[in-house]
């Protein structure tokens, strides 16, 4: 059966795509984990080697506070990469609200840090000044940029129909994951440190997702 | 032609494996069935081509669709996306033309319905509304819009700009 469509388009034709078609490999939300997941444990990885863990990580023993921000960051970086998977095939009628849990997660992230730093003997605003502080966003920066141009390359594979949002969320993950590697090598154990520096190496990583990766992102 | 989505489902679950009798039969009624999507939407003259659009882009991209799913509301967010595209690319070229003037038969080349038209001018300002429906809906030039509606040209020009890319954004997260 040949098709014969009335065609605006100079050279489309129906009968070409069906000549054009060959068998294709689905496009998964396991595999969106898959990548999130290796390339978090290659900064881990590169961490290790390049700067070192801290010791109570390497003994097995994390401090609390070592294990209270890195759940923090695993939870913020799951729930925008949960978002950035459901993005990939698109549906009409779908309500998710996978990237408002991320929102939220990533807002509640430095204003509890910070609340409560406000009110310990430690002061958020001499954080400010710590010399490790741009080691931290260094660290932190280039693993996320690791982590987002996997993440980019296999969401261009997808059908991204929401450009914007899902630039922000792979920023927002990726800054998460790439901090949380940071956080194992980190040798302060403040909660204003952590509510400074990782706050910013984590929204830095998303504002640059949203400067960056949209035109990266539409088909 | 018509077809059930449970048919769709199982002919575009065969086209990912490269059955081709079975991709070419599910093209034509989604070529069919975006006829009748767009017609809702769009101008009838912008239909066959958007048409064409989305049906290179459900190409491009059948690997995205999972057949657990139903394959309407897939092919559904290809041809808003499509939509959408049309959209900005409108308000690029009015945002274009802002220091310049519209050619007067430029409302032909926006992508609208009297439709859906109606429910998303509501939703943005009167005076974008108004801006968008005398020159690219009535085909008014600017400066009669700009006498009927008592803005000023430049301003016309402006609320047409924004008031289009408003509208892309409000499509495009529906």
């Amino acid at each position: 059966m040949k098709s014969h469509p009335h065609s605006t388009i100079e050279g489309f034709s129906l009968d070409d795509l069906v000549d054009d078609l060959t068998p294709v490999r689905r496009i998964t939300a396991a595999q969106g984990w898959l990548i999130g997941g290796a390339m978090t444990l290659l900064a881990v990885t590169l961490v290790t080697i390049f700067a070192g863990l801290r010791e109570d990580v390497l003994a097995g023993d994390p401090s609390a506070m070592v294990v209270q921000r890195s759940l923090a960051l695993l939870l913020l970086g799951c729930a925008a990469l949960a978002a950035v998977v459901d993005s990939i095939q698109p549906r009409v009628g779908r309500h998710s609200n996978a990237w408002a849990l991320a929102l939220l997660v990533a807002l509640s992230f430095p204003i509890l840090t910070l609340g409560t730093a406000m009110h310990s003997a430690t002061m958020p605003m001499s954080q400010l000044s710590s010399p490790s502080g741009l080691w931290c966003l260094g660290i932190s920066l280039t693993s996320a940029m690791m982590i987002a141009a996997a993440l980019t390359l296999w969401a261009r594979r997808g059908a991204v129909t929401v450009a914007n949002r899902t630039a922000w969320l792979i920023g927002l993950s990726a800054g998460a994951f790439g901090t949380l590697a940071y956080s194992l090598h980190c040798t302060s154990t403040t909660l204003a440190y952590a509510g400074i520096w990782y706050t910013a190496a984590v929204a830095s990583s998303a504002v640059a997702g949203r400067a960056i990766l949209p035109r990266l992102l539409r088909w | 032609m018509k077809a059930s989505d449970t048919m769709l489902m199982t002919l575009m679950a065969r086209a990912q494996a490269g059955d081709r009798e079975a991709y070419r039969i599910l093209l034509l009624s989604a070529q069919s069935w975006l006829r009748r999507f767009f017609a809702q939407r769009i101008a009838p003259h912008e239909v066959d081509d958007l048409v064409q659009e989305t049906l290179m882009s459900l190409h491009r991209k059948r690997a995205t669709y999972d057949p657990a799913r139903p394959f309407l509301p897939w092919l559904a967010a290809i041809a808003r996306y499509r939509w959408v595209d049309r959209l900005r690319q409108s308000y690029r070229a009015a945002a274009d033309t802002l220091d310049g003037d519209l050619p007067v038969d430029s409302h032909e080349d926006v992508v609208f319905a009297q439709i859906s038209i109606e429910r998303l001018l509501a939703q943005i300002s009167p005076a974008q509304a108004s801006a968008i429906m005398l020159v690219k809906i009535d085909g008014l030039s600017i400066a009669d819009a700009a006498q009927r509606s008592g803005q000023s040209e430049s301003l016309v020009k402006v609320n047409i700009h924004r008031g289009l890319k408003k509208l892309a954004a409000l499509v495009e997260s529906e």
